[in-house]
């Protein structure tokens, strides 16, 4: 082929990549979008740890017990994300003043307390009905916490039908 | 440090460039991981995670990947356009100024925009990221073009590897004292300490100025862009200055 129509090519081909990136992110479903509203939490569990379950130590177990209750305030039940980026538990009894954000390329949660971060999570799954969340650990422990979190109109809808 | 391209450029020059914009991108790198938890210089990094999020049916996410990437392209296809069709059209410096001042432009508007409107938003995020990306594009598009790419500062995976075949072949005792292959160690040393250097600046100056860091790797790149024109400025002076002794004689 001609290598001006391969030039040309290159330049379509640049020109189609920034055109199709942008109307893919301006309508797919945006994790934004996708995470307002009311979610369960189904599941809390440390996960990836250095030890296997059977070879569980004592003191594995000790160090899981003292990391999960300096997250113990995060356990919120059920987690209200509003469209105003403010966070609600309908179970907490705590009522101060969280935030929610999604940071990178969607795939981080940030959450604040009186405008201060407090944590931040890594967003391994999220759809319409799941949410799958990830709290990393890098010092103590080379594990990460898994929290997985189920949207509360899949779940009315769900228990509605039986 | 900008005003020389290709093999007319001297050790000197490559160092002082490559440690100023490798400690820039540093810094710019940093700071973007604080405030957007997106890195601006990891592009062998995003094309994994491009595929990562495609294999995980993550379209969305990948297309902001493509995005950035995409936008990184064209920052290093405009800093190599501007050098190649600006030559015979204006000077050489102002060719290789052009694309500092571009990415001055977008840090500035990063800096800007953080201090002024913005509100924590995704969309916001992934513009800012991209303006980033499309900076460190043009700096490594600049700085690779113009060094006969010698001198590439965002490069850190090539560098290492290049660093480490050096210090293998000084295992030999004859390369030791390959002046060449000595320089190029010393540049690429240099670039990595930058870079270390810039990154620790920047996460350490985010905590006391925060987007004033933005701020700051302007000031660096307005010295990379001003300091041939002051070299350029004395160098005229000491040339009219010799030319008025000479003329009375």
């Amino acid at each position: 082929m001609n290598r001006d129509v391969l030039v040309k090519l290159n330049y379509l081909l640049l020109a189609l990549l920034l055109i199709g990136a942008s109307l893919v992110i301006r309508h797919a479903e945006n994790p934004e979008r996708l995470i307002q509203g009311q979610w369960i939490e189904k599941e809390w569990r440390l996960e990836k740890d250095n030890a296997g379950a059977d070879e569980e130590s004592r003191i594995q177990s000790g160090l899981k017990r003292e990391i999960m209750q300096n997250v113990e305030d995060l356990h919120l039940g059920v987690w209200h994300f509003s469209e105003d980026g403010s966070l609600k538990s309908a179970t907490s009894a705590d009522e101060s003043d969280m935030e929610w954000f999604i940071k990178g390329r969607g795939h981080v949660l940030e959450l604040r307390r009186n405008g201060k971060p407090i944590e931040s999570f890594q967003i391994q799954q999220i759809s319409k009905d799941r949410l799958v969340l990830h709290l990393n650990f890098d010092l103590q422990v080379k594990g990460i916490i898994e929290i997985v979190l189920e949207k509360k109109e899949q779940l009315d809808q769900y228990a509605k039908k039986i | 440090m900008l005003r020389k391209y290709s093999n007319h450029r001297t050790q000197s020059d490559n160092v002082k460039l490559g440690a100023l914009t490798a400690f820039s991108a540093g810094m710019v790198n940093v700071a973007s991981v604080t405030v957007f938890f997106a890195f601006t210089s990891n592009i062998t990094g995003y094309y994994a995670v491009l595929a990562q999020e495609i294999s995980k049916g993550n379209w969305y996410q990948g297309a902001v990947v493509l995005l950035w990437v995409t936008l990184f392209f064209l920052g290093s296809f405009l800093s190599n356009f501007v050098i190649i069709q600006g030559k015979g059209r204006w000077s050489q410096y102002i060719s290789h100024a052009i694309p500092v001042v571009l990415e001055f432009l977008s840090i500035l508007f990063v800096g800007i925009y953080l201090d002024a409107f913005y509100q924590n938003s995704l969309k916001e995020t992934e513009i800012l990221v991209g303006a980033l990306l499309f900076a460190m594009g043009l700096q490594n598009g600049l700085t690779a073009s113009i060094s006969n790419s010698v001198v590439k500062t965002t490069h850190l995976t090539g560098l290492t590897t290049d660093l480490a075949i050096i210090v293998s072949m000084f295992s030999k005792h004859e390369h030791r004292h390959n002046k060449a292959l000595v320089d190029k160690f010393h540049l690429l040393l240099t670039i990595m300490i930058a870079y270390v250097a810039g990154g620790l600046f920047g996460g350490i100056g985010y905590l006391y100025l925060e987007n004033g860091t933005f701020y700051l790797t302007c000031a660096i790149l307005l010295i990379i862009a001003l300091y041939d024109f002051y070299k350029i400025g004395r160098i005229k002076r000491i040339f009219e200055r010799r030319k008025r002794e000479v003329v009375p004689a």
